[in-house]
């Protein structure tokens, strides 16, 4: 989104598993990475208990560290966000999964929705509409177009003109796809063809090649050399594998006007009875030919008296088809005239098919003898290993459209027919909200400049929620031996600690809801002790370090002051803090004995712009819920435990200031302190605990 | 004399602005092996010569600072004009720790650990397990490669970064491996080319690298 090569790859709805996690020690991937099935599993009438596993049967490949993760859905997920809609009326009917009905609760492993949850590094924000924004829904349009090899910007005229690749000396290997660089080669001149008055060589003598410095292929391989070190391009048009020159289309179009204009008119029809029927057009060629010949095919068909030739030539230009359009059209025009009706009308129109290559006829040539023993024969003629010098598909597949080949003919797949391949012009976009049409990021069209003007990203917005397991070394049970790192035994009470991060400059007060049991076919039970919690405002870092002087560590009398005092204070109202404890304060009733424990109602730990809180989960047995429910083994990442949970964020922004009756936005406020908007954004998120250990 | 400090005599290029690296400083530990070098070969003085058997390095070859020689499956042998990058080791273990001791040949005479022909580069990090490894005459072995145990590399090639050559892999003259274990064939014709250039390269390196084979006779 902000340049593809600072995010990790991460492509919604590639796959149903979104935890691609394949990286394990040695940063290899493996192709058996996923954990198989247990032994067990696979064979059905196999009801024996299995015997006591370890790790070396859980997973015969070591499994990946699962690192936990927060994905959030975007809201142009929800198919009419504005009206309740029933089930039935979606088009699916699979799962009421896209739906925000209050009864309906979001489930992260629906098909559907694995195309809308997004991390939030990829999420930007609109300020007018105070809506989230995802790269699906935003609106993209383009600023620039360079070439990322020379990085040279190219105007959008002559994309239209030129095509979208660089039209320089910037190429890629056809090979490996790497960086073509120009070299010079000093050719020692061959004695034989000094003494020869003519140089004329069927092979180009040039004395610079294109050479890859990875794979170390070079265009001598295919044959083609240039006399000219820069515009590669343009002399690379003009020739072929092999080093046989081609004409370009200027060079045609220069070289029928001279034939047209030296030959007889009544010379070139006889000719062309004699032309040979089997010569090869290459793409560019018999296009070229094909229009040349309708186009007089059409403005012989109309006649050539004045008032039809004028006209009609002018509209063959054009494009229209058949006669009988052109004279229909014609008709309506000078439909009065009835003259002019019986002369289109008495000349149907005599248009022909092209009969000779000169006019665009290629004869597909059935007889393909030539191209078989060329194939068996491979070996034995040119001496070099028949597999290696077979392209690949993607290397075929990666070559650009060249005019010069012969659709028909000509296609071999031998790496000697492939060709250096210019590089495609990339973009620099801007994005824009698709309801108020808000620029949400906007790039400098300067190519080498990576700043942007504007960029509104929801990292700046939305609280970051990180999650880590909470261990108390005398309060939590210890794990199984044995047990995979980070995975989370089923049946027994996990607790984990969300960190919530505040990123704007007032305190937002944040209330969380999830669904008792997680969706799934291994629902998990799900407590949130602390649902509803307030955050402190993203202020300087000097008001933490005056406010740690001052204070002790419960007192908030110093903190009103120094906040106060404070150069950045979070606001008029100053910070409120209705409804949240630390630990261990007095204020909240805690047990006896359990004052290092979470507790309900409070959070676990609150800093300057951040506060914890503790969740605790009680995931499913897994192979035995596999076994009861019939529906086969576990899948692929059905074991990792999510918890969709609904964050809804309230705080008090400045209202904006109505300038044109200034006295208005005073009047409508009323609030005690003046002029304050409250605000509320709320979204539903999913967390990625961990992996259920396959333990029962 | 086993713990050599990471400073050797500064040239007059230097002055007083050199810069110590922040790894920590190598020392030379282990038996100090048989060497034979010629008179023209450069040595750094923090290379790491280890093992029981012979070491030789031919003419004009250049060892880097801190690169490993290491003798402990047989006799290494550095052909003439070859240029051993830092952190290069040349009779590694293998992946396992393991020191290849390499099948005799038909004649029944050990093929000593690492056998290197004349002109061969051996860029930084790479490692050519023992056990009876060759690598042919200007033949490129690239960053981060491993060549395994074993393992016949011919003439000319030229080995990708990070490429891995199973052990007891015959290499054909002249191949490139690339990206993900792809073969090809070279067809360039510059060996000659790529053989001077090497000569200058070496050139510049005796006048860069302070050499000290006394340290290990």
């Amino acid at each position: 989104m902000f340049g593809n090569n600072r995010l990790p790859a991460f492509h919604p709805g590639l796959t149903q598993s979104r935890i691609r996690d394949t990286t394990t020690g040695s940063g290899l991937w493996f192709p058996g990475l996923r954990s198989p099935p247990l032994p067990s599993e696979s064979d059905p009438a196999n009801d024996q208990l299995p015997l006591p596993i370890t790790q070396e049967d859980l997973y015969d490949t070591p499994m990946a560290p699962f690192n936990p993760y927060t994905y959030i859905r975007c809201p142009c997920s929800e198919l009419n966000p504005y009206t309740k809609r029933t089930p039935d009326v979606t088009a699916q009917g699979l799962s009421r999964a896209a739906q925000d009905d209050d009864d309906h609760t979001f489930d992260p492993r629906a098909a559907r929705s694995n195309y809308s949850l997004y991390p939030l590094e990829y999420l930007s924000f609109c300020e007018d509409c105070h809506q989230i924004r995802c790269p699906r829904c935003v609106a993209e349009e383009i600023v620039c177009y360079y070439c990322p090899n020379c990085l040279f910007e190219v105007p959008s005229s002559n994309i239209r003109s030129e095509g979208s690749r660089c039209t320089r000396s910037c190429f890629q290997c056809p090979i490996c796809t790497g960086p073509l660089a120009v070299n010079h080669v000093e050719t020692p001149p061959d004695p034989n063809q000094l003494l020869s008055p003519d140089h004329a060589s069927s092979s180009h003598s040039g004395s610079y090649i294109l050479s890859c410095s990875y794979c170390n292929w070079s265009s001598t391989e295919i044959g083609i050399k240039f006399d000219k070190p820069n515009s590669i391009h343009m002399q690379l048009a003009k020739l072929r594998n092999g080093g046989e020159t081609r004409l370009t289309a200027k060079e045609r179009k220069e070289r029928r006007k001279e034939q047209a204009s030296q030959g007889a008119g009544g010379g070139s029809s006889t000719g062309q009875g004699e032309e040979d029927l089997d010569t090869l057009l290459d793409m560019e060629t018999q296009f070229a030919n094909l229009k040349s010949f309708y186009q007089n095919q059409l403005s012989d068909a109309n006649g050539t008296g004045k008032v039809g030739g004028d006209p009609s030539a002018a509209l063959g230009n054009l494009g229209f088809d058949a006669p009988a359009s052109l004279s229909r059209i014609m008709s309506l025009y000078t439909g009065s005239s009835s003259l002019h009706d019986k002369k289109s009308k008495s000349r149907p129109g005599t248009m022909r098919e092209a009969l000779a290559p000169s006019e665009g006829l290629q004869l597909a040539s059935l007889d393909e003898s030539s191209a078989i023993t060329a194939l068996q024969d491979f070996e034995s003629t040119t001496g070099l290993d028949a597999y290696s010098s077979t392209a690949s598909t993607t290397q075929l597949q990666s070559q650009a459209p060249y005019l010069g080949a012969s659709p028909l003919h000509g296609l071999t797949r031998f790496t000697s027919s492939l060709r250096p391949i210019p590089y495609l012009l990339r973009t620099k976009r801007s994005k824009r909200c698709p309801q108020c049409r808000h620029i949400i990021s906007k790039p400098e069209s300067k190519v080498t400049t990576t700043r942007f003007r504007i960029r509104l990203i929801a990292g700046n917005y939305i609280p970051t929620i990180t999650i880590k397991q909470l261990i108390i070394p005398g309060l939590t049970p210890p794990p199984m031996p044995n047990l995979p790192p980070d995975t989370i035994e089923p049946l027994k009470p996990a607790q984990f600690v969300l960190t919530f991060k505040n990123p704007i400059f007032e305190s937002v007060r944040v209330t969380l809801a999830t669904p008792a049991t997680t969706p799934g076919r291994f629902p998990a039970k799900v407590t949130i002790l602390c649902p509803q919690f307030e955050i402190d405002s993203n202020t300087d870092v000097w008001e933490e370090a005056l406010k740690d002087n001052n204070a002790t560590s419960s007192s908030s009398q110093s903190q009103n002051l120094s906040s106060s005092t404070g150069p950045e204070g979070s606001g008029p109202g100053g910070r409120k803090r209705a409804g949240t404890l630390r630990p261990g304060t007095a204020g909240g009733a805690s047990l006896a004995g359990e004052e290092l424990g979470p507790e309900v109602g409070k959070v676990w730990e609150r800093g300057r712009n951040w506060t914890s809180i503790v969740i605790e989960v009680i995931p499913a047995s897994l192979v035995q819920t596999a076994k009861r429910d019939g529906r086969g083994p576990i899948k692929e990442d059905e074991d990792v435990l999510e918890i969709p949970m609904f964050v809804r964020i309230e705080w008090e922004a400045e209202a904006p200031e109505d300038e044109i009756m200034p006295g208005l936005s005073s009047a409508k406020g009323g609030n005690k302190d003046g002029g304050k908007e409250k605000r509320e954004l709320a979204y539903w998120c999913v967390l990625g605990l961990g992996r259920v250990a396959r333990t029962l | 004399m086993s713990s050599a400090t990471p400073s050797p005599v500064p040239s007059s290029a230097h002055g007083h602005h050199k810069r110590h690296s922040i790894l920590p400083a190598v020392s030379q530990s282990g038996p100090k092996p048989p060497v034979q070098f010629s008179s023209s070969c450069t040595i750094a003085d923090s290379a790491l010569l280890t093992g029981p058997h012979t070491i030789i390095v031919s003419t004009e070859s250049v060892i880097h600072p801190r690169a490993r020689l290491e003798s402990l499956g047989g006799r290494v042998t550095v052909g003439r004009r070859c240029i051993v990058h830092e952190r290069a080791c040349l009779g590694a273990a293998d992946l396992q720790g393991r020191y290849h001791k390499g099948s005799p040949d038909k004649e029944g005479r050990s093929m000593g650990a690492v056998t290197l022909g004349d002109y061969v580069t051996v860029e930084v990090g790479a490692q050519v397990e023992s056990g009876g490894t060759v690598i042919g005459e200007g033949t490129t072995v690239g960053i981060g490669t491993r060549v395994g145990a074993g393992a016949v590399v011919g003439k000319h090639c030229t080995l990708t970064a990070n490429s891995t050559v199973a052990a007891g892999e015959v290499i054909p003259d002249y191949t490139v491996i690339y990206s993900n274990g792809l073969r090809r064939i070279d067809k360039r014709g510059v060996s000659d080319l790529k053989n001077k250039a090497q000569a200058r390269q070496i050139d510049v390196l005796r006048r860069m690298i302070p050499s000290n084979p006394g340290k290990f006779q």
